[in-house]
Formats: structure tokens, sequence, C-alpha cells
């Protein structure tokens, strides 16, 4: 450990500062609808609301030092159920800023450091020549041994194609296999899309580590390899935050984009609405049950319940009406998993736990064998707490059910599939 | 010497006696700086109020110990005695003082030769006084106004008027035994010849009549001295009463105190008070003593003058506004207030017919040991005492249940604790259970069943936005599970505590205040039903009826 | 960056998400007007669960039968807006209210002749109409004077169990107070919402059932605070019942409680699958009245939304939803900019003492309509044909002290609604002119 201090910030002029009249810190009516609805409360003996008032109170050197900004994941649920719509998230980051390198949470940092230090903008440091050689070595693996599929594209650097998609490191670097169904359905739909060899990849902790700067550099360096190809819409893989530091950063950093930002959820949708990818339930006999997974990243941080819509109605369309049922709370109220915000990478592993016991209990009050979700710090942390705590579930990505469904999932794409779905298709 | 009260009843006639060698009339900063001061000399005494600690001036001020910057032009014998007890209290009483320092602005439009002689008058009565550019002043300050013109730096601080009285009755107690008891108020003296014997005391919870016996009788009654006074016969203390109103914001808006550069009038202090800010005040000529309200007029005052030096005060949240009615010697005969003599007087009653009671009244908090001691050396004298004063060299150690009304003490003692189990029950100031408990053991006052007024006076509970309308549920349903609270007073106890609380919201509820307040009142009338607690009996005969 | 705008057509925008916006959206839906409602979070997640109809005429006088209170203040105050609405019209509102609630999975029990005495966290009895039916095991307890047993929980402030009992003891002698710790929650501060999210998993109603049975003693009866799950919460109780071998019922807290968020969340869950556009949690920021509709304003964090309405219900509430402001110089209605009739200045806000019998004046002020409910401009007529009021906005009524928040609500919603649809059918708005649409543009 270091002996780096961490300096003092006056959180109450900070909060003045960063917040809209009215909704700042002195607003707060200290009800307490955030500390009852956040799965942080509790945490290092803190709570929203007692952020707030310890800002107010001058607590500025327990609340610059305190590690629950490490605890809290940002995701804005207090704000959202807030009759003053404070934002509290906003000064969580802000401390987190404040944190010396060297006492931040290593993981977070290294993350950050890696995305940092290719071009590839990859948390896992995959170069770029890595990930096109990944790609190209599974796409021929797959044309192959699957004669379905032997025409499968999968373009690198395409120029002036309309989906620039991106990837989470996670697939090319440990389970590259898990990007295969994702080709297939676009292979499917006819979607014109490229990877780049730059730029391309999802994850970007340097939001989470609280470093502006290194997120602008992480952002600017996606931005501009999009508009040096051309692309209409900069396609989001499944994954939340990707989505969000994105989004958020081009917003915030006022950077020129002269394309659009897309979700893979809509695109699900809307494939399905026009008849391109005709996925059915027919495969679920027995009637296994599925529930999903809100990630706060996309739906109550950025798209809202529209998004939400548009992930049950594929849900309902591959499992059928029947087999779905909703965790409570949803959508945009859904509660954080406990994978966000860096809490993943942080390694505070019993926190998070404790954090997780809420989604955990979501879970299990659904009775769901299947929690799907589109977001890969979600599908990690679900799948952790529902090994510590005992749950028999199972955490999917779309694609996979997707493929599924429609018969086309390879033998070698199936990892997150149970026992019960396993031979299903083959 | 210790008395004990069996609680019985009994209309007039005295249940209980008490003898001590010095009762103090009027738990103010006066009065508990008596206590202490005599204490220390050996002396053993009683301290009484009608209400509780600081219920008149004393609790009811800007909580500034003047570096007497503020008199330096009206009376200057005031501004060095202010300069003198600030040292001594700064190092006396550390615990109860911030050092915060403090500015002297003069706007556009103000009176620029009265700031000019400022710098002069300071250096007379000795006090520190620098000059400031206007920049360096908003440098300082970044809530000044742009309007600012010239300013000085003087050494202002801060100061807790209830840990105050609070810590010197705590030492009083520990020093010798001696007692505060709330909520006694004398109704009458007994005499024999030229000397008082006991005073009859109401206890105005119980209704009891309480003798007390004693040698001395000191009368700090504060703005209530001269009816003190009157019911012993005296007639020779004349006071004028000067009702201020000051308002608290809901945050602090500046590091120092700010003063306005001017002959004093509306809206020219502002204070920081730990977590708050306390701006003020007006000053009205009043024959009123009791109940004592702030006017939706005195509060726009206050705030339009005060905007002329912190523009942010035009919009800022204010959760609280109370006034106060300061005495004021009858001496010369200027027409405000202000000009009057804020010296102190003591009056031994000799000319009266009486030997063993004296008045302390006038001044002000900055100078309430000054006073405290001047009246413990008469009493002293009287009975043989020739222990010298030590109020002044003695440190006043931490008392151990008085540390609870510093802003934002509780909080930083509980988060450093990290106890889970010790739940926060008035969320805004973050007072956990574990002080409320500890008020109710052993602070100076408490006793077998508290109000919720009581324990909020000991503590910052009910202090903050939701001024108690929360934590008074959370405190009193603690209570209850401690079994503290056995029966319907508890209620009582909340409801009055939410009146009580109320008195200082009515004249700044607007903004965000208006959204607290009708949260707070849909909570306390439409569902606990606190506005019917006299009547809910029929309601449940007529619910019976039906069913 | 390439944003869009997303845009709805309906025929009526309800604006606010209280009871009032709750109910007129109701109404609306089971009328078929294609509807949208627009609103932040709201008073409703501090509501007890409790419908009040008219418990409070006059100082001191609560009310056994509410009906005969309304008649009364028929006489008395011919302003307030449940004197300008019918008794039947109450009780169709509360009758088709509550059925929607009911069928919607937050069970209630029927408004009837009579108020029922109702408890409250602190131990004193509430006069309502209409209770959740996890309530009605305590108004049922407290009339026959069960043998009862009140649990608190460790760690839950605000509500004690003690606190109940000390206050009821006197007119209920078979009362019991025992604390237990909850499952899972043996340490720190609990809030309802966790506890009743904790409830909706099998094995924690197991546990928690064993440990109340472990003190259930000879009680026939057991009352909780509101913690009984957060959605289809008699079943929970139910199977809580079942595993305990009593009845139970729920007393209300204090907020943050329950009963608010349950109907909020059965609100955000219902409403969607029955046709309509929910936006929940945001505000509108701007109304404008054009020729061919009422066009309607605001950003949530994704971007801008606009909404075109034939018809507009306000029902934003009062300073603590928004729908009022009261500043330094005057009580105002931001959005619309509605005269608000109010005292002359803001030292007859209120009286000098909290508790005083009469109430606050401030309390009466809100705005003024006519028999429709169409806010009334400054000169008089209605501000705008296409435009209706509803609930605590209203002025000429003391909510709080009349304990009549809910009846206030869900009657001029009901009025309000039966207005819009003589509206519609005037100027062809449900006649498939206008159909409800949902797009998206580029800004």
């Amino acid at each position: 450990m270091s002996e780096a201090t961490i300096p003092t910030i006056n959180f109450r002029e900070r909060a003045i500062e960063l917040l809209p009249e009215g909704a700042s810190f002195e607003a707060c009516l200290t009800c307490g609808l955030c500390s009852s609805g956040c799965p942080a409360s509790g945490l290092a003996n803190m709570d929203p609301r007692k952020f707030i008032r310890m800002a107010m109170l001058g607590m500025d050197e327990e609340l610059s030092t305190t590690p629950w900004v490490w605890l809290c994941t940002q995701c804005k649920r207090c704000q959202h159920v807030c009759p003053m719509n404070i934002d509290i998230s906003q000064l969580v980051f802000y401390a987190r800023g404040n944190w010396p390198d060297e006492k931040k949470p290593s993981g977070i940092v290294r993350s950050c450091q890696l995305a940092r230090s290719t071009d590839s903008t990859s948390a896992m440091g995959l170069p770029p020549q890595d990930f096109v050689f990944v790609v190209e070595d599974v796409l021929g693996e797959v044309r192959e041994q699957q004669p379905a599929f032997a025409e499968l594209q999968a373009p690198m650097d395409k120029e002036g194609a309309y989906f620039f998609v991106n990837q989470n490191s996670r697939e090319p670097m440990s389970e590259p296999d898990e990007m295969v169904p994702l080709w297939k359905i676009f292979h499917l739909v006819g979607a014109d899309w490229t990877y780049s060899s730059t730029g391309w990849a999802a994850e970007n902790f340097c939001m989470f580590s609280g470093d502006e700067a290194a997120w602008y550099e992480v952002v600017k360096k996606r931005v501009d390899a999009v508009n040096k190809l051309g692309c209409a819409v900069w396609l989001n893989t499944e994954c939340g935050h990707s989505y969000y530091t994105m989004w958020h950063g081009i917003q915030r950093f006022g950077l020129e984009a002269n394309f659009r930002l897309e979700n893979l959820v809509s695109c699900y949708a809307r494939w399905i609405r026009e008849g391109k990818l005709p996925v059915n339930a027919d495969w679920n006999r027995d009637g296994i049950r599925f529930t999903v997974q809100d990630p706060c990243q996309i739906i109550r941080k950025a798209y809202g319940d529209a998004l939400a819509e548009d992930m049950r109605f594929v849900v309902r369309k591959l499992v059928g009406d029947e087999n779905f049922i909703d965790m409570q709370p949803n959508r945009s109220a859904n509660y954080c998993c406990g994978g966000g915000g860096g809490f993943l990478q942080a390694g505070m592993t019993d926190q998070r736990r404790l954090y997780g016991r809420r989604k955990f209990d979501q879970i299990q009050a659904t009775g769901a064998a299947y929690v799907l979700t589109p977001c890969h710090n979600c599908h990690s942390q679900m799948e952790d707490i529902g090994h510590h705590y005992g749950g028999n579930y199972r955490v999917i990505h779309f694609w996979t059910l997707i493929c599924l469904s429609l018969g086309i999932l390879g033998e070698n794409e199936r990892t997150y599939l149970g026992p019960d779905l396993a031979g299903i298709g083959l | 010497m210790m008395a004990t009260l069996p609680p019985r009843s009994g209309p007039t006639r005295p249940t209980a006696s008490l003898e001590t060698e010095v009762l103090i009339i009027g738990g103010g900063a006066t009065g508990a700086g008596i206590m202490r001061d005599l204490a220390l000399r050996g002396i053993h005494s009683l301290l009484i109020d009608k209400k509780d600690l600081c219920a008149g001036a004393s609790g009811g001020n800007h909580g500034l110990l003047h570096s007497g910057g503020r008199y330096v032009f009206s009376d200057p014998q005031s501004a060095i005695e202010c300069r003198e007890e600030g040292h001594i209290l700064k190092r006396v009483l550390p615990q109860c003082i911030e050092q915060t320092g403090g500015l002297f602005v003069a706007v556009d439009g103000d009176d620029e030769g009265f700031a000019a002689d400022f710098a002069g008058l300071c250096a007379a009565a000795g006090i520190a006084c620098t000059p400031l550019l206007p920049a360096e002043a908003r440098e300082l300050e970044p809530a000044l106004s742009e309007r600012v013109v010239a300013a000085y730096q003087v050494p202002d601080a801060t100061i807790d008027p209830f840990r105050l009285a609070l810590e010197n009755v705590n030492q009083a107690r520990l020093v010798n035994g001696s007692i505060y008891r709330p909520h006694t108020e004398v109704v009458a003296f007994e005499k024999s010849g030229d000397v008082i014997v006991s005073a009859l005391c109401r206890d105005n919870r119980s209704g009891e009549t309480v003798r007390i016996v004693a040698q001395q009788f000191v009368n700090a009654g504060g703005a209530w001295a001269m009816d003190i006074a009157r019911l012993a016969g005296c007639d020779d203390v004349r006071l004028l009463y000067s009702k201020g109103t000051l308002l608290v914001t809901h945050d602090r808006m500046i590091r120092r105190v700010i003063n306005r550069l001017r002959p004093p009038a509306d809206g020219d202090i502002l204070v920081p008070g730990g977590t708050v800010s306390i701006l003020g005040t007006t000053s009205l000529r009043t024959d009123a003593l009791n109940a004592v309200q702030p006017t939706v007029d005195e509060i726009n005052r206050n705030i339009r003058e005060g905007m002329a030096m912190v523009p942010a005060l035009a919009h800022a949240r204010y959760i609280r506004a109370f006034s106060r009615v300061r005495p004021l010697l009858q001496a010369g005969g200027g027409a405000d207030d202000r000009q009057a003599t804020r010296g102190f007087a003591l009056i031994d009653h000799h000319s009266q017919g009486i030997a063993n009671l004296c008045t302390i009244t006038g001044g002000k908090l900055t100078t309430y040991r000054l006073m405290a001691e001047k009246t413990a050396d008469l009493v002293a004298a009287r009975i043989g005492n020739t222990a010298p004063c030590r109020t002044a060299v003695d440190i006043v150690p931490d008392g151990e249940a008085c540390r609870w009304t510093e802003p934002g003490a509780a909080p930083k003692l509980w988060y450093r604790a990290g106890d889970p189990d010790d739940t926060i029950l008035c969320e805004c100031e973050m007072v956990p259970q574990s002080a409320i408990d500890q008020i109710v053991r052993c602070a100076p006052g408490a006793e077998a069943e508290m109000t919720l007024e009581a324990i909020a006076l000991r503590s910052r509970a009910g202090k903050g936005p939701c001024q108690g309308s929360f934590c008074g549920i959370r405190i009193a349903s603690h209570l209850y599970d401690r079994g503290y609270y056995r029966d319907r007073t508890g209620l009582l106890h909340m409801r009055d505590f939410f009146n009580e609380r109320f008195k200082g919201q009515r004249a700044v509820i607007w903004g965000q205040q208006m959204a607290q307040m009708e949260l707070a009142e849909a909570l306390h009338c439409g569902l606990l039903g606190l506005d019917c607690l006299d009547s809910p009996s029929e309601t449940v005969t007529e619910g019976e009826a039906q069913s | 960056m390439i944003r869009e705008e997303r845009q709805f057509t309906v025929d009526l925008a309800v604006i606010g998400s209280g009871l009032a916006g709750f109910a007129a959206s109701i109404f609306a839906i089971n009328r078929g007007i294609r509807t949208a409602q627009i609103g932040n979070t709201g008073a409703v997640a501090y509501t007890t669960g409790y419908l009040d109809l008219f418990g409070r005429l006059a100082a001191d006088q609560l009310l056994d039968d509410p009906w005969r209170g309304l008649r009364q203040l028929a006489a008395s105050q011919p302003q307030h807006p449940l004197a300008r609405v019918t008794e039947a019209e109450v009780r169709a509102a509360f009758d088709e209210f509550v059925a929607f609630l009911t069928e919607a999975g937050v069970p209630y029990g029927q408004a009837g002749e009579r108020n029922v005495m109702a408890l409250t966290p602190a131990g004193t009895i509430k006069p309502t109409l209409c209770v959740p039916s996890t309530m009605q095991g305590g108004v049922d307890a407290l009339a026959a004077r069960a043998r009862c047993l009140i649990v608190d929980f460790r760690g839950l402030r605000g509500f004690s169990a003690r606190q109940v009992v000390a206050n009821l003891r006197q007119e209920w002698p078979q009362l019991r107070a025992e604390q237990l710790v909850f499952p899972g929650m043996e340490h720190g501060e609990l809030y309802p919402e966790v506890m009743a999210r904790s409830l909706e998993v099998p094995a924690c109603r197991e546990e928690l059932a064993a440990r109340i049975r472990d003190v259930l003693g000879d009680a026939d009866v057991v009352g909780l605070p509101a913690i009984l799950g957060m959605h289809h919460p008699h079943l929970v109780m139910a199977e809580m019942e079942r595993l305990i071998g009593r009845p139970l019922f729920e007393i209300p807290t204090m907020p943050p409680a329950v009963p608010g968020i349950r109907l909020r969340e059965m609100f955000e869950q219902v409403f969607p699958t029955r046709g309509l556009t929910l936006i929940p949690q945001q505000k509108v920021d701007a109304v404008r009245f054009a020729d061919e509709a009422v066009r309607l304003s605001l950003a949530d964090s994704y971007g801008p939304i606009a909404i075109s309405a034939q018809t507009v219900i306000l029902a934003t509430g009062r300073f603590l939803s928004g729908g009022l402001l009261a500043s330094f110089d005057g009580i105002s209605e931001p959005l619309i900019g509605l005269p608000v009739t109010q005292p002359p200045s803001r030292e007859g806000w209120f009286r000098e003492q909290y508790m005083d019998k009469e109430g606050h004046p401030v309390h009466t002020a809100g705005i003024v309509t006519d028999a429709d409910f169409r806010p009334l401009s400054a000169e008089g007529g209605p501000y705008d044909r296409r435009l209706f009021a509803a609930g605590l906005i209203l002025a000429h009524q003391d909510w709080i002290r009349g304990r009549c928040g809910a009846g206030i609500a869900l009657a001029s919603a009901f009025r309000a609604v039966d207005a819009v649809g003589r509206e519609l059918a005037r100027s062809g708005g449900q006649s498939g002119k206008h159909q409800s649409a949902e797009g998206r543009r580029d800004v």
C-alpha cells in the first residue's frame, strides 16, 4: 500500500457546481427513498442519504476517503426514485477520480491502463493484430466445420459498412466461439457490418476509475475509428457500460460523431418484427422459465423503458409468453446487480456479493431457470452470486438463445446452457 | 446536601423541599456561568429555569463570539470587554468555539466615512484588524457580493451557547454536586426581615410546588429579571425589551462571520453556525416577553438587507427563524435599541431592603463569563467565601453528554465508531441512537422522562432541513422501544415537539421548505392524527358501534 | 451525435403520477381513451395505502359516516371539490379504482357506508374508507379487541411494537409486543422496502414464520409493519398465514413505506399492458395549446419526447409534488401558469399553532375550476376547453386536516375523465381521426 493520501473534496461546493439548481444536495427532503431503494445501503455503514447529509454537514474528509464510493455502482437508482431528482452518482464519480491511482482498486485502474495501452482500447490489452487473428481464425473454423455457414463473414475495417460493431474483449480473449452466434445473426438478416481493427473493444473502465481524461481518450479513439470507416451506426454489443460510456462520453466531451448509436437489443427486436429473424419458442416444450435483467447502463441510465420493452418483446418471442417472468422491480426501476461500476474488477468480493444479495433474491423470487441479459458485467455477477448463494439458475446471452431458437447454434457455442438445453437443435 | 425529589401531588402546598447555598434563577449562559464560578469557589448552588437551558436570549442569538469590532463605534468599553473575554473563552472553552475569523464589509452605497474610521477605532480598542482589498475579501469568502467596496478582517469567532451552558452546568455538577433543575419557576419568595429565606417554585411539568431554601439568591433571569425582582419586592431593575429575529439557512454559506460595516441595522450579520448560517437581526421594541414569534416582515427585511453582503441569501433555503427578547438596561434615551448600552448591570438590591438577593442582567453572550465572575464575587463576599474566581483560568472539561449539540460532531463520532447497529435516528443531522441514549441517561438536566424538546436541546436532533418531522417519530419510537416512554405521554411529547419546531419554521416556509412542511403535516396530522389527540376515543366508540 | 425525438399522439395526456393521475389513467383506460401519463416520482410513494374519503369535517369532528359528512360539506363548503361531485360519482370512482387495484394485484376492501378505524404506527387510530386487504385484519382485530401480538424488528426505525401497545393498551388490553430479528438482516438499519422484497423469496418467508411462531404465545392474530411483499402482497400474506397458522395484518410505517411503492410499481407494471403510454419519473417541461392539439414537451436522459394530445388532465399535486410552487412572493402553478387562488400574503399562509384545529390557509390555495374541473383563467372562463385539473392541486380544500386526499383525487379524476370523454366526442377525437401513434424523428 502506497503512502499517497486522498485529497479532501468540498462536496457541498462540488454538488452546487455539478448538479442543476433545485436538484442539488440542498434540495433533499431526507425522506429516505434513495437509501430504501439502494442495494449499496448498509455497505461500509453508508447509504445515499448519508452521503448527501455528510456532504451538507461538511464531512468532507470522511466522504473523500470512504471506500463506499467503490461500492456504489453509480447505477442512479437513487436519482430515479428521488422526488427531487438528485443525482448522487455524479459526486461518487468525482470522489472516485479524486483518489490517487495507487489507492484506487487496482483491478479497475489496470483495466483502464490496458485499454489505453493499445489502439484496440481493449481493457484486456488485446492488441489489434491479435484481435484480427482471432476473428480470422474462428471464422475459418466455422466455415470449415459448419457447412451451413460456409459463407459466413466477419468483415474487418470495411469502409462504408452500415454497422460498426464493437466487441467485448472477453470473447476474443477467452471464449472466442461466443463471437460466432452474433456473426450468424448478422449473416441471417443480411446486415452490412464490420469490425474495426482499432477502437473495436467495448469495455471502458476508465469511467469507473473516475479518470475523466482517460475516459475521454478511449471514447475519442473509438469515435475516430467509426468516423474513419464512415459507418452510419455504432452498434453496441451485448454490454451495458460500453454503451453508456460511449453515449454519455460523446455528449460530455462534445465529440463530433457522424453516426448514430444503436443497441443490439433494439436491432434484434426490429429484425424479429421485420421477419428477418424468424425466432419462435417451439423448442421450449418443457416450459423452461426465463427472466430478464435490465442493465442499468442501457435502460435506466440511457434508453429508458423503450429499450426494456424491446428486450421483453425479444424474450417473449424466444421463450414463449407464458414462460417469461419479470423480476420485480424491473425496467428503469430495476436493481443494479452489483457487477457494474467496476465492482467485478475491484476485488471487493464480499461486499460485491452482499450488494448482489438483492439481485439474487429477485431472481429467486421469479423461480426462473435462466436469466437473459445483454450485459457482460451483469452476466458475470449474476453467475457469481448464483454460485455463492446456492441458486440454481443460469445466465445466458441473447445471441445464444436466438441461435438456439433458430436451430443454428453450434456445438461449441453452448457454454452457458444447462443440461436441459445443451442438446436442443444439435 | 444532595436532595432527592419524592414525586407526589399537591397543588400549592410544597411537596418537596430543597436546600442549597445559592439559588440561581435563570438557566441562560449567565446563570450557568455563575453556577460554575461558584462551584469552583467551593460554593454549592442550585440552578433553576422555568423552561430549560438557554430558553431566552442565550439560545436565541447568532452564536457570535464578538471580536469587539461590532462595538467600536457605539460602545468602546464593550468592545474592549469582548476582546478580553474572547481571548479567555477561546482558551478555557475551546470545545464550544470555532475560530472562524470574521470580516467587516461595506458595500456600494454604505457610508464610506464610517468604514474609513473602523481600523482606527479597532486599534484604539486593541482589536486586531487587517484591511483587505475587496477582491481579497471575495477570495476568502466567494459568497460575498461584487458590490463590496471595503473589507477588514477581525478575530470574530462562533460559539455554541447550548454547549456552553451544558458544559458550565456539567463542570459545576462534577466539582461539588451543584444541581440543575429544569422547568422550575419561582412563584414567590419567603422573606424574614431583610433576608429571603426560601423561594417557592412551581414544577411546570408536574404542577407541584417546591420550596428551595438558600442563603443567597441570584436573579439571572435575563429578560425576565425585572419580573423576578418584583416578586421579591424590588423595583430597581428597569429593563427595556428588544425583539430580534434571526434566520437559519439550510447549509453553511460562508466560512467566516460576515458583518456589515455600517451603523447597526437589520440583516447585517451573517454567522456560520457549524453546518448552517445564521442571518440577523432585526430589532424591535416590545413589551411582550413571552411567545414572541418571527413575523414575515422581519424575515423579509433580514433577507433583503443580508443580500447586499451575500447575494445568495436571496435564493437560499431557510429552515428556521427564531425571535428572542434581549434585555436592555434602561439608561440613556437613544431611539435605536442597538445604540443602547450592551453593558451589563449587577444590582445588589440593598436599596430595596434585601440583603441576600442580587440581579445580573443586560450584557451579551460574549461577556457571560465576566458577568458571572462579578456576580459570584458579590455572592461569595456575602457568604464570606474568599476563594478567588478561577473561571478565566481553569479549563472546562469535555462533559460526557454535552458534545451532542455541536453540529457535525455526532456523525463524526458515529462514522469513526463504525457500528452498524447504532442506527441513525435523526437523519438530517445524523444523530445516532447512542447519543440519544446517553443524553437521557446522563446529560445535565436529564430526568426520569425527558421531553423530546429537552432531548433536542441537548443534541442536534431536529435542527436539520426536516426540522424534526421525521426524527421526532423515530426518537419517540426508540424511547418507547427502550421502555423509557411507557404510555400516551410519549405521543404528547411528540406532538409538543412538532408544535415547538413549527414555531421556528412558520415564517420561513416557502420553496423547498413548503414541500417539506406538506410532507410533515401529512405525516403528523393526516396519518398519525396528532392534531386530534384530544378526542380519539369518541372515534373508537363510533367505530365500535358499527362493528 | 445524431439523436432522435420520440413522438406520441394521444387523446388524453395525464400529467402527474400521484393518486389523481393514476386514477385518471385508470378511468381513461376503462373508457377506451388513448392515454399517455407522464409524471415524476410524486407523493404516491409516501402514501400509507389507506384511501381516505372524508374523515374530519371540522375541528374535533372525526367522521364515522363520510357520506353524511359529504352532505354536510355541500352545505358548509360548496366550493370544496368533494362538494362539487355527486355521491354517485364518488361511489363509482372508489368502486372502479378499487376494482382496478384488486385486479392488478393489490387487493383492497370495498368502500362501505362507514369509515373504518385503522391503526397507525404511533398506536393512534385513523378513520378511513378503504384499506388494502393486508391491513383489514388490523381493523377487525381492533374492533374485536382480539388477543393480538404486534411484532417489530430490530433496526427498523420509527416502528415500535411497544409504542403501539403502550398507546392502545387501555382500550385494547389483550395486545402484546415482541421484537424479532429479521432473517438475513441481523445488523444495521432496515428498510421496509428491502424486507418486503425479501419476503417474496419462499425461504425468507419460512424463516420469518418460524421466528414469529416462536413468540406467538396465545395470540389469535399478529400485526406486523407493512412488509408483506411488494407484489401480490395478499399472496405473500396468505402464505405467511399458512406457515404461522394465525391471521396476520399489516400496519403502515412512516416513509419511505411499502404501500406507496407497491402502488407505484404496480401501476408501472400494469399500465403498459393496458395500452397506456406511461413515461414514469419524468416531468413535463412545457405545455403549448396549439389549435390542432395540445403539445407537451419533455426530455428523459435519452433525449426529447413530444406528446400531442387532444385533452390534458393536470394532476400535478401540490407543493411536495411540484404542482404548486410557493415562493417568497406568492404561490404559482409553474407548468402552465394558471392563476392560483391563495391568501393575500405569506403572513396568512400558516396559523400560529401547528396543530391549530382549523388547519392552515395555505392548504386551501390552488386552482379554481368550472363544474367539469376545467381550470379557470384570470378572466373567469375556462383557460382552455381541453384542459382539466384533478387532485390536490384543486383549491378550497384541506386534504390533510380533512382526511380526504384520496377522495378528492378519485372523485375529481372521475368527473374530469367524464368531461374529457365528452370533449373528445364533441371534437371527434375518438372517431379515429387522430390515430394513436408513436414515431421518431432525428433532431
